[in-house]
């Protein structure tokens, strides 16, 4: 949990990339433990990835999502130096974000 | 039951109110968190899982793809993408048909973004993945198989 979550924007021609990778466990509840024990689920809930402060997409993820989940996203209409912040939740309540602007490719 | 209805046609319908008001900051994310649809993460089946998104009797259809290999090797990252050309897509969601749960993850798109979204899923086997758009107050879905090697789920 300790490296930062990454987020890389990219300007292609009038689009934008938007790559997000998230460090987190994301455990589902469903492995065990040597001994047995299953172990408890944590997983991110939540993403929210907000351009220039306005909310653009509204995550909602469950258990099936992989460890570290990676996501990509193609914005309209941003240009160079346009800010991206994401914000993530999981369900234990941890927090994380970063923020980034568009870089022309 | 008729409550968790009610909380996913909140869910679908009231986005576009709720991205105002998170825009204009009167909700945090912290209590954006509310808007998680417990019951359509919770269910078993795709029937259920559909029926929790308000989408059930969604329409076949080519309008959208999968990106996503035909087999994965490792069944605990398996990159899957989800495109539409569709102009006016409002909500997008993966589902995995043989995983415990099946939604894997659904994404809300205010106007103004592009129906494009690329994770990494979990699959404990070989199964059909989904892809559930809704379009226009409309669900519409289509599917694609993909072969595991080696499952995600369970160790």
């Amino acid at each position: 949990m300790s490296d930062p979550t990454k987020i890389r924007a990219t300007v292609k021609g009038s689009d934008g990339e938007v790559r997000i990778l998230i460090p987190h466990v994301m455990e589902s509840g469903q492995r065990r433990d040597p001994s047995g024990q299953l172990l408890p689920a944590q997983y991110i809930t939540s993403v929210i990835l907000s351009l220039n402060g306005r909310p653009v997409i509204e995550s909602a993820l469950g258990t099936a999502v992989s460890t570290n989940p990676l996501f990509a996203f193609q914005l309209l209409g941003v240009k160079a130096g346009d800010k991206v912040s994401v914000a993530w939740t999981d369900n234990k309540g941890q927090k994380g974000g970063a923020e980034a602007s568009f870089s022309a490719a | 039951m008729n409550m968790q209805r009610r909380e996913a046609l909140k869910a679908g319908g009231g986005l576009g109110l709720f991205g105002l008001l998170a825009a204009a900051g009167l909700i945090t994310p912290g209590q954006a968190r509310a808007e998680w649809n417990k019951s359509a993460f919770d269910a078993k089946s795709i029937e259920d899982t559909l029926k929790a998104l308000g989408a059930t009797g969604a329409e076949n259809s080519t309008d959208i793809q999968i990106t996503a290999p035909d087999i994965a090797e490792n069944g605990a990252v398996v990159p899957v993408g989800v495109v539409s050309a569709l102009a006016g897509v409002e909500a997008i969601a993966i589902l995995i048909e043989k995983n415990p749960n099946p939604l894997a993850a659904s994404f809300m798109l205010p106007a103004g973004t592009e129906a494009s979204v690329q994770t990494r899923v979990k699959m404990g086997q070989t199964s059909d993945v989904l892809a559930v758009v809704k379009v226009g107050g409309k669900f519409i879905m289509t599917k694609k198989e993909i072969k595991v090697t080696l499952g995600g789920c369970g160790g």
